[in-house]
């Protein structure tokens, strides 16, 4: 074995067929998904494991799953060790054994190549249901993990190639719509099918010794990478803090993120120590997802088209304290997860946005806005309706924030309205920008958008989970921050009223619900702002005339829509002194932060 | 006086004429690309092959088109300005698009310009329901008001797209009545016409994509048409679709979103044809030029489709997963999968120490190293110079001359020094990674939709296709290459062998269980209404129209569909419980699995494939390139890896090959260079095609282990 060196081609080759492999498995569940999750949010995963469980390989990924493969995989060795035949396939979705929440399911399974354990095939998909007392079973207002669904700790779904009746049994007996469950959970049995054809392939062109030598090798690839990234970054400690405004359940609590990030020399290491005690509603999360955001944020600072896999683990340290909201230990509930997973994103930014001022964005709309809708027909038969929106990018220091786009830690697509409005007993009334949301700034945050939801069977039950209502996306660098996040209800016959960010409800025939997105962060001084974008953004009905003197000084004819150049020269003198800023605010927030967060 | 059909390809660069005469003589012809004005240099190169020949315009039976000038209008913005008019709530659908964006991790990340500015995007207070119930009328006064600040924004063209207009276009209609009398001269463009199925953004792209080019197609066909006149072509002008189908000049003009891909198109229309000419009905074509790659299957004999796809959304292979970049067509394309690799690919170490190739390019300008036009990164071009493989005095023949010493000091230098590799192993090992990667994308139409590559050919064009075809098939188990006669310019080629085709399609959503064959049957009535009408005015006669059925079925729930072909005649209820059956079985080939018996299957659209049969065969059973008979070259050294160091490979030309050669050798040729590497064996068959026999003994091992899995 001492023999093998690397030939820097043939490795080359190696790793354009192991990561082909694994995007084969992600292509897969991607055709055969049921659930529109999967297919539309592509809230979905598929990785490649050596023998010794370590990640060789990640297909397609959702960001919030960069860092969770290695964890359920951990949890599978560490329940049945050496107990792994040909034909297993191993299970599991518990948070607190190998887990993130419930909805996401772990599949896995071992590839023997002429009798001998070589490799894992692993897939994540997230459910649209595993049971539990809301429908969708990511209800943000459960208070223990025993409220919110099935938990499946690690076990085998197939045993020796037999399938485990019992656990089918009790897993279709436990959901709202097995039949969209069973689909997909066929989907990622396929994709780990694929997986272990195409590696056995690899190993018969290759020969098993090669093979390994080369998953090993892909590692410290990875890693090497990694760590020559990041040495290329400025030394120096991090730190920043945000807040979700409450988990839902001790209304008008803020709950404080924080992470400090010391990097020195190759080394880079992440701490959440400071972010708020693990809390009542179901927003904790796991270590593998605060993990996941780290990743996230570092691969979007580093961008090197890294394979992600365990050589860039071991370059990065993640730490938190247990029993806090980016560590959570049972009983936590953490359905509603995804929420901390962006404030995560936005407190990462914000530290690396001081460590690399000309790179990174002002922070965004806050991330998804969790919307679902459950009930009844007529005829008893359930229906569920999730739907996660986003919608800002925070202003740039060379270009406005994007309006209408995933946010960057979850690159899901929309649903289209009209295939919701034949599947779901629901009306979408409204699906558009809204004028002087996106903070102002030399460049600007980006628009947020309004989506208004008419229910239309007799009785069912809303529950969302939405924040920056208090705490605003931060702008950066004299830009400021975006505009809260809205939620309107109209009962119907009544009047709008303005409602909770966090909540469940009774709906009936006619009510009319609407959300507003959060509009982003705006980057640098707004008075800086050209002329000429701010009168682009007037004509364009993204700013209003009002808002483009009161927030950026412009000074615009409002019948012939042409800036007025001394008006505004004029204007924006009299801001300036008026605002007397010393020097530019590093950060801009709204409200301000307690001092003893900072 | 024999008569001529033409098949004209525009590319970036150059514009490639073929003529195929009734006697099989095939005459080719590549200009310089007239970007000012595309249509000159069309009636130039045909001018100067009339001369060159002594051929007159009236000898022209047929002109055969593939053009990027509707494309090339969207990606550098330059189509018409239009406005469009939405349902109230909804103006920003297009601008939204999916959320989605094409790239991971990335900040710096701009979405498309959008292709109607917010202001220019206008709405009006309507409604209908999934059921295509009104849920809330149209005011004709609020259309009225809605066009006339449209005209006085002096708009070229308004698209219309209206939600749930696919169910009940009653309200896109009143729209177009009202704009048509209140601006007969506004070109429109209305999604109930344009795109007649579910899912408001691709529908509304497609409108708008169609809007914003229809001027710009309209005034290039007018003008084309013009200055083929002018030399006394007034044959028909037929244009390539991006569904690999012909339609007319007028027909283009109207729905312009048609002609968008039709360039690649064409490529692997010719190789459908010819594949069937000598019986192969399972093929994996091929194309590799300067900058790209595209891999297409044909299956039963048949192109593959896809069901949109993005105009400017660059490499497809990503996009398979990532869709989100370039602007959404939902339109029928040959489906092709796109690498970022071809000759002018560029070699690099990563920060890692592993050589890289692309997908950055030296494109034409400055071009690879050894054109020594200023370029400084070594490209595969310069590793196949390197290796052997590409005469540096026979590029077009000999028009261009390379420099192969500056390939090699480069390679040296960037590449081989860093990697502590001998030449010839960096270069060799530059040109397997390329090949690597270009992989990608025949696995990508084979066995990511569970083909197996193993049981087709491989069929290679385009310049540098068949340099590294052989090569590939090798590494995929892939026993028979064809390269086709004029591999360089196969596109213009492939123009000769297609036929009119129209698609049509609606959307027509219900359980397989709960719909009747009637009703079934009366939804395909109105397509075929259609499509007849369609293929009448373009003068077939009944008997030459050839209708093909399909339904794009799916499990309930899913948000995927399979396209399954429905036999001719009227459906019985009878055969719905075929229908379905036929989609299990086709689920079960593609994914591996298929649902329980009891789990509904839902129809999704229902779509009409109408062909127009010319009334003469119109490509001769054989055909012959005139004027390439200089004698061959001398051989040279090339190197095929360690395992076979430098070998004396022997030079070739086609003609040579009426008596099987071993490898190695080259075949070398006006538009292309053809590598048939150890190991393999070619010859010629009674159409002109190279045929590469791969030894296949290296794969059997693997057909065993797949086997075994």
């Amino acid at each position: 074995m001492a023999e093998l060196a690397v030939d820097p081609i043939e490795f080359e080759l190696f790793k354009n067929s192991i990561l082909s492999v694994a995007d084969e498995m992600a292509l897969t569940i991607h055709r055969t998904t049921y659930s529109g999750v999967l297919k539309d949010n592509m809230d979905y995963s598929t990785a490649f494991f050596d023998n010794a469980g370590r990640l060789v390989a990640q297909g397609f990924t959702l960001p919030g799953h960069l860092g969770s493969m290695p964890s359920a995989l951990a949890a599978i060795k560490q329940r049945f060790g050496e107990d792994v035949n040909p034909g297993d396939v191993f299970v599991l979705n518990d948070p607190f054994d190998g887990g993130m929440h419930l909805p996401d399911i772990f599949i896995f399974s071992p590839i023997f190549v002429d009798g001998e354990l070589m490799a894992y095939g692993g897939t994540i998909c997230h459910h649209t249901d595993v049971g539990g007392r809301v429908a969708g079973s990511n209800a943000s207002d459960s208070t223990e993990i025993y409220a919110e669904g099935l938990r499946i700790a690690p076990m085998r779904m197939y045993e020796k190639g037999k399938r485990n009746d019992t656990f089918f049994a009790f897993l279709e007996k436990n959901v709202r719509l097995p039949v969209l469950v069973s689909g997909d959970i066929r989907a990622q049995l396929a994709a780990c099918h694929i997986a272990e054809t195409a590696f056995v392939e690899l190993c018969h062109r290759y020969g098993k010794a090669k093979v390994r030598f080369y998953m090993n090798e892909l590692i410290d690839y990875a890693e090497r990478m990694t760590r020559a990234a990041i040495a290329k970054l400025p030394d120096g400690t991090f730190s920043f803090a945000d807040h979700i405004d409450d988990d839902g359940i001790d209304f008008g609590k803020p709950i404080p993120i924080k992470v400090t990030i010391v990097k020195q020399g190759e080394g880079i290491r992440f701490d959440w120590t400071g972010s708020s005690p693990q809390v009542k509603g179901a927003i904790n999360a796991t270590l593998s997802f605060s993990k996941s955001a780290v990743y996230c944020a570092v691969q979007s600072i580093i961008g090197a088209g890294i394979p992600n896999n365990e050589g860039v683990f071991r370059a990065i340290e993640v730490v938190s304290p247990p029993g806090t909201i980016t560590n959570c230990v049972l009983p936590a509930a953490c359905a509603a997860r995804g929420l901390t997973g962006f404030r995560m994103i936005d407190v990462l930014f914000g530290a690396l946005a001081q460590m690399l001022p000309d790179k990174v964005f002002a922070c965004s709309d806050g991330g998804n806005t969790g919307i679902s809708i459950g009930g009844y027909h007529a005829d008893r038969s359930p229906f569920i309706y999730v739907d996660f929106t986003c919608a800002a990018w925070g202003g740039r220091p060379d270009s406005d924030g994007l309006d209408g786009i995933s946010n960057l830690y979850a690159n899901m697509a929309s649903q289209s309205v009209e295939i919701t409005e034949i599947e779901q007993p629901i009306l979408i009334e409204q699906y558009e920008f809204i004028a002087d949301r996106g903070g102002p700034g030399k460049f600007r945050g980006g628009a947020p958008f309004r989506r208004s939801y008419r229910f239309l069977a007799s009785e069912g039950v809303l529950q969302v989970r939405s924040d920056r209502r208090v705490f605003r996306p931060f702008g950066l660098y004299g830009g400021e921050p975006g505009r809260p996040s809205m939620n309107y209800f109209t009962p119907k016959g009544r009047p709008t009223k303005l409602i909770d960010s966090k909540f469940t409800m009774t709906i009936r025939k006619g009510d009319l619900f609407s959300h507003e997105v959060a509009g982003a962060g705006g980057w640098g001084d707004p008075l800086e702002r050209d002329a000429w974008r701010v009168l682009k953004d007037v004509q364009n009905e993204f700013v209003t005339l009002e808002a483009a003197a009161r927030d950026y000084g412009v000074v615009i004819d409002p019948a012939r829509l042409e800036v007025d150049v001394q008006a505004t020269t004029a204007l924006r003198a009299r801001m300036r002194q008026a605002r007397g800023w010393k020097a530019i605010p590093s950060v801009v927030r709204e409200p301000a932060l307690p001092q003893a967060a900072e | 006086m024999s008569g001529y059909r033409v098949g004209v390809d525009i590319g970036g660069t150059f514009t490639d004429i073929v003529f195929l005469g009734d006697d099989g003589a095939i005459i080719s012809k590549k200009v310089s690309s007239t970007v000012d004005n595309y249509a000159r240099a069309i009636a130039e190169g045909l001018a100067q092959v009339f001369e060159a020949a002594g051929m007159a315009g009236r000898q022209v039976a047929e002109v055969l088109h593939g053009t990027t000038v509707a494309s090339n209008a969207i990606l550098e913005h330059k189509g018409a300005r239009i406005g469009l008019i939405t349902t109230k709530g909804f103006r920003d659908v297009l601008e939204i698009r999916t959320l989605r964006m094409p790239k991971l991790y990335n900040m710096a990340y701009q979405k498309p310009q959008t292709l109607v500015e917010r202001r220019l995007r206008f709405e009006v207070d309507e409604r209908m329901n999934g059921e295509g119930e009104i849920v809330r009328p149209l005011d004709p006064a609020e259309v009225a008001r809605v066009v006339d600040r449209l005209v006085a924004e002096k708009v070229e063209a308004i698209a219309v797209c209206l939600l749930h207009s696919y169910a009940n276009p009653a309200h896109e209609r009143m729209i177009k009545e009202i704009a048509r009398k209140r601006a007969p001269d506004l070109v429109l463009s209305v999604s109930s016409d344009v795109l007649p199925e579910i899912k408001e953004y691709e529908r509304t792209s497609t409108t708008v994509i169609n809007a914003y080019v229809k001027p710009i197609v309209a005034t290039y066909l007018e003008r084309l048409i013009d200055d083929l006149k002018k030399i006394d072509v007034k044959a028909p002008l037929l244009l390539m679709q991006s569904n690999g189908g012909l339609t007319t000049a007028e027909a283009a003009a109207e729905m312009p979103m048609n002609i968008i891909e039709s360039g690649p198109a064409a490529g692997v229309v010719g190789a459908q044809a010819l594949a069937r000419q000598i019986g192969l009905s399972k093929i994996i074509s091929f194309d590799m030029g300067g900058t790209t790659a595209k891999a297409s299957l044909v299956e039963n004999g048949e192109v593959t489709r896809a069901e949109e796809y993005s105009v400017g959304g660059g490499i497809m292979i990503g996009s398979r997963l990532m869709s989100g970049a370039g602007y959404l067509l939902k339109v029928p394309a040959i489906d092709l999968a796109e690498v970022g690799a071809g000759g002018g690919s560029i070699l690099w170490i990563d920060a890692g120490g592993v050589p890289q190739v692309g997908p950055q390019s030296a494109g034409a300008l400055p071009g690879p190293v050894c054109y020594d036009l200023g370029g400084s990164e070594p490209t595969v071009t310069d590793a196949n110079i390197v290796l052997g493989y590409i005469n540096p005095e026979f590029l077009a023949g000999g028009s261009v001359r390379l420099k192969a010493d500056k390939s090699r000091a480069v390679l040296q230098e960037r590449l081989a020094g860093p990697l502590g590799l001998s030449l010839e192993r960096a270069a060799h090992g530059a040109h397997l990674i390329a090949a690597s990667n270009m992989m990608r994308a025949i696995k990508a139409v084979s066995s990511e939709r569970g083909r197996d590559p193993r049981e087709y050919a491989l069929f290679a064009f385009g310049g540098n296709g068949p340099l590294f075809a052989a090569g590939m098939a090798q590494a995929l188990g892939i026993a028979k290459v064809i390269v086709p006669p004029s591999a360089g310019v196969f596109s213009s080629f492939g123009l000769l062998y297609s036929d009119i085709e129209y698609h049509f399609s609606r959307t027509h959503r219900r359980l397989l269980r709960a719909v009747g064959a009637a009703a079934l049957n009366e939804a395909w009535g109105v397509l075929e209404e259609q499509a007849r009408k369609r293929l009448a005015a373009d003068g077939f006669r009944p008997a030459r129209m050839r209708l093909g059925r399909q339904a794009k079925l799916h499990y309930q729930g899913q948000s995927f569909e399979l396209s399954i072909a429905v036999g001719d005649g009227p459906l019985t209820d009878a055969s719905l419980p075929e229908l379905e059956e036929a989609f299990g079985q086709e689920h079960e080939r593609t994914y591996g699995h298929r649902a329980g018996k009891d789990e509904p299957v839902e129809i999704v659209s229902i779509n009409l494939v109408a062909r127009g049969i010319p009334e003469l065969p119109r490509v001769p059973d054989k055909v012959h390139v005139t004027g390439e008979d200089s004698a061959a070259p001398a051989p040279r050294q090339a190197y095929f890896g360690a395992e076979h160091g430098w070998t004396k490979t022997p030079v070739l030309r086609r003609a040579d090959l009426k008596r099987v050669h071993p490898g190695p050798c080259i075949v070398e040729e006006y538009d292309a260079t053809c590598i048939v590497p150890p190991g393999a064996a070619a010859g010629l068959d009674d159409f002109g095609n190279i045929v590469i026999n791969i030894a296949t003994g290296k794969s059997a091992p693997r057909r065993e282990a797949a086997a075994a899995a």
